[in-house]
C-alpha cells in the first residue's frame, strides 16, 4: 500500500511550481526597486515589475501553503 | 531588420530559470518510469487538477496563442467562438459520454480503441495518419515560433529550434508523459502570468474597457449579432456554417478523438477523475479569450498599423502580440512574457511528441513490427521514439522553411482526418450495429470526401465567401459522408459479436454508479460549464 501511495503522486508539483514563481517574484520585485526607472515610460509610469513581483510572491506562498496543508492532511 | 525587442540580463535570468526548472522536473521523474504504462500514461495515477490543466495547456501552443491574437486583431470578438461554442460542448461531451469508454476499457490510445471496436485496419489507418500529422504539426509550430523569435528578438532560426527541441527532448525522454504533464501545468501558470501584464497595461493605456469599446469598430464587439449572413461579418461565415462546421464537427473531432488531448485525461488516477479532466479544463478554457482576444483588440485600438482601414495594406497580424509586448512591457516583466510564450510553445510541442511516441510504440511498432515483446522493450522503444520524433520535427521545421505555403495546407489536411473520424467514433460508441468494415470504409470515404470538396473549391466549382467558410463546410461534408456511408455499409457487412463489444459501446456497457459527493460528480461540472458558456454568449451577444 505504501508503495502505491508513493507511486500515485510522484512528487508534489506545487513545490517546484511555487519555487519558480517565488524566484520570479523576488527577481521582478528587486529589479523594480533597484533597477532603472526610465523603462517605465512604456508602462505609463507604473512600476509593473514591483506590482507583478508582489503578486508572484503571493501566488508562490499560496502554493507552498497548500503543499504544506496537503501533506499534513495525508499524515 | 532590427529586432523590435531587446532583452536584458533580468529577462534572460527569467528565461533560464524556466528552462532549468523544466529539466529538473523531467529528470526527477526518471526514477518513477519503470513500466511502459508509467512512461506513456503516467501509470494512470494523476489527480484531476493536474490532468485538466495539462489538458488545456497541451492545446494552448504558441501557434494557437499567436494565431488567436492575430485572429482577434483581424476579426474582433468573433474569435471567442473558437473558445466557447468551438470547444466547450465538445469537452463536456468527452467528459460525460465518451471518457467512460476510453478509460474503463483500459485502452492505451485512441487507435487502440478503434482496434477493439472495429478492426486492425481501422486502427492502422488512424494510427498512421495521426503519427504523421502530429510530427508535421510539431515541426510547423516549431518553425513558426522560431521565425517569430528571429524577427522580434533577433535570435537565429537554428538556435531557437535547437534550444526548444533539446529542452523538450530532455524532459520527455526522462519523464515521459508525466514529465510532459507536470511541465504543462507549470506552463499553464506561466502563460497566464506572462500574458496578463500586457492586458493590464494595455487596458490602462486605452482608458479601461470603455476606452477600448470606443476605439474599435462596432462590428468587432459582438459575437453573434452579425452572424445572420456571411457577408455581414468580418469572418465571412454564417451562423449555420459556424455551428455545424466549428461547433459540431471540427470541435468534436478535435476534442474527443485527438489523442494529444485525450491522452492527458487517460493519465488520471480513476474514471471519475478522467471524466472531470475535460470538464474542469472547460472553465479556464472559457477564460482564455482574456489573454488572447483582449490583446488582439488592444492592438487594433492602440497600434496604428492595425487600425481597421478599408482598402489599406493588410497588416502582419501574426506580429500583433509581440508588438504589444514591445510597446508596453518594460524589461523584467518582458522576460516573463517571452517566457510565457516559450512555455506555450514547449507545451504544445511536448504534447505532440508524447502523443506520437505512444501511438508509434503501441499502435505501429508493437502491433505491426515487433509484437509480444517484454514490457521493457517497449519502454525503451518509447524513449527512442521520443528522440526520433523530435529529430523528425526539426526536419519538418526546415522543410517548411523552404516551402512556407506548406503551412496553409497542413492545417487543412489536419481537418481532413479529424472531422470524419468523429463520425466513426460517434457511431462506434453509440450504435452497436456498426460493423468493423463499415468503420474502416466510412473513415476512408470521409477523408476522400474532404479531399474532393477541397479540389472542387480550389477549381472554383464550389464558392464560399471566405476561406474559413470553405473549411468549416468542408469539415461538415466530410463528417456527413463518413456518417452516412458507415451506416449504409453496416447494413451489408458482418457485425461483431455483442459479447466483444461490452465496455466499448453505449447500451452494452453497465452504467457507472458512484456515491461521490455532488461536487465530484461529472454531471455537476458539465451542467455548470454549459450554463456559464451560455451566459457568456449572451453577455457578448
Amino acid at each position: 500500500m505504501e508503495n502505491t501511495e508513493q507511486r500515485r503522486h510522484f512528487f508534489d508539483l506545487k513545490i517546484p511550481l511555487g519555487s519558480l514563481l517565488g524566484f520570479y517574484g523576488i527577481v521582478l520585485f528587486a529589479y523594480g526597486i533597484f533597477g532603472p526607472k526610465d523603462i517605465y515610460d512604456k508602462s505609463f509610469h507604473m512600476d509593473i515589475n514591483v506590482v507583478w513581483g508582489i503578486l508572484l510572491i503571493v501566488i508562490s506562498g499560496a502554493f507552498f501553503l497548500s503543499a504544506y496543508l496537503g501533506r499534513r492532511v495525508r499524515k | 531588420m532590427k529586432p523590435v525587442i531587446s532583452l536584458n540580463f533580468v529577462d534572460y535570468m527569467i528565461l533560464s530559470a524556466y528552462v532549468l526548472i523544466t529539466i529538473i522536473v523531467g529528470y526527477s521523474l526518471k526514477k518513477y518510469m519503470k513500466t511502459s504504462e508509467d512512461f506513456f500514461l503516467s501509470g494512470r495515477s494523476l489527480p484531476s487538477w493536474i490532468t485538466s490543466l495539462a489538458f488545456l495547456s497541451a492545446n494552448l501552443g504558441a501557434l494557437e496563442v499567436i494565431g488567436m491574437v492575430a485572429n482577434s486583431a483581424k476579426y474582433g470578438i468573433l474569435t471567442v467562438h473558437f473558445y466557447w461554442i468551438g470547444a466547450i460542448p465538445a469537452m463536456i461531451f468527452l467528459g460525460l459520454f465518451m471518457m467512460p469508454f476510453y478509460y474503463s476499457t483500459r485502452v492505451r490510445s485512441v487507435p487502440e480503441y478503434l482496434k477493439h471496436r472495429y478492426n486492425e485496419a481501422t486502427r492502422g489507418l488512424n494510427a498512421l495518419s495521426f503519427a504523421i500529422m502530429t510530427l508535421l504539426m510539431s515541426g510547423i509550430s516549431m518553425y513558426a515560433m522560431a521565425l517569430l523569435f528571429e524577427l522580434m528578438l533577433g535570435w537565429s532560426l537554428t538556435s531557437s529550434i535547437l534550444l526548444s527541441a533539446l529542452v523538450v527532448l530532455i524532459y520527455v525522454f526522462f519523464g515521459g508523459l508525466s514529465s510532459s504533464i507536470y511541465n504543462e501545468v507549470i506552463q499553464f501558470f506561466l502563460i497566464w502570468l506572462g500574458l496578463l501584464p500586457v492586458v493590464y497595461i494595455g487596458l490602462h493605456a486605452v482608458g479601461g474597457f470603455q476606452g477600448l469599446v470606443a476605439k474599435i469598430p462596432p462590428d468587432f464587439l459582438h459575437a453573434w449579432r452579425q452572424m445572420g449572413s456571411a457577408s455581414k461579418n468580418p469572418m465571412g461565415v454564417d451562423w449555420l456554417g459556424l455551428v455545424l462546421g466549428l461547433g459540431f464537427v471540427l470541435s468534436f473531432g478535435y476534442w474527443t478523438t485527438d489523442f494529444l488531448v485525450v491522452q492527458r485525461a487517460m493519465a488520471s488516477e480513476n474514471l471519475s477523475a478522467a471524466r472531470r479532466t475535460p470538464l474542469i479544463a472547460s472553465f479556464p478554457k472559457m477564460l482564455v479569450p482574456i489573454i488572447v482576444v483582449i490583446p488582439g483588440l488592444l492592438a487594433v485600438a492602440l497600434l496604428p498599423q492595425f487600425k481597421v482601414v478599408h482598402g489599406g495594406p493588410t497588416p502582419d497580424y501574426n506580429s500583433a502580440l509581440i508588438l504589444m509586448f514591445a510597446h508596453y512591457l518594460p524589461n523584467g516583466i518582458l522576460g516573463l512574457a517571452i517566457t510565457g510564450l516559450l512555455a506555450s510553445f514547449m507545451s504544445g510541442m511536448a504534447g505532440n511528441v508524447t502523443a506520437f511516441n505512444t501511438v508509434w510504440t503501441y499502435d505501429i511498432y508493437g502491433s505491426y513490427i515487433k509484437k509480444n515483446m517484454p514490457d521493457e522493450h517497449y519502454l525503451k522503444m518509447g524513449k527512442y521514439a521520443t528522440i526520433f520524433g523530435v529529430l523528425f520535427s526539426i526536419g519538418t521545421a526546415y522543410i517548411v522553411r523552404s516551402f512556407p505555403n506548406l503551412m496553409d495546407y497542413m492545417q487543412l489536411i489536419f481537418t481532413f482526418f479529424n472531422a470524419p473520424l468523429f463520425a466513426t467514433f460517434l457511431l462506434g460508441m453509440f450504435w452497436k450495429k456498426t460493423t468493423p468494415w463499415a468503420g474502416f470504409w466510412g473513415l476512408l470515404l470521409g477523408i476522400l470526401a474532404a479531399a474532393t470538396h477541397y479540389l472542387l473549391y480550389q477549381f472554383h466549382i464550389l464558392h464560399y465567401s471566405s476561406e474559413m467558410a470553405a473549411n468549416l463546410y468542408q469539415a461538415w461534408w466530410a463528417w456527413c459522408v463518413d456518417f452516412v456511408m458507415t451506416i449504409i455499409i453496416s447494413l451489408f457487412t458482418a457485425r461483431k459479436d455483442e459479447k466483444e463489444l461490452v465496455g466499448l459501446v453505449y447500451g452494452l456497457t453497465p452504467k457507472v454508479h458512484s456515491d461521490e459527493r455532488f461536487f465530484k460528480k461529472p454531471a455537476f461540472w458539465g451542467g455548470l460549464s454549459i450554463a456559464v458558456m451560455i451566459v457568456l454568449n449572451i453577455i457578448f451577444w
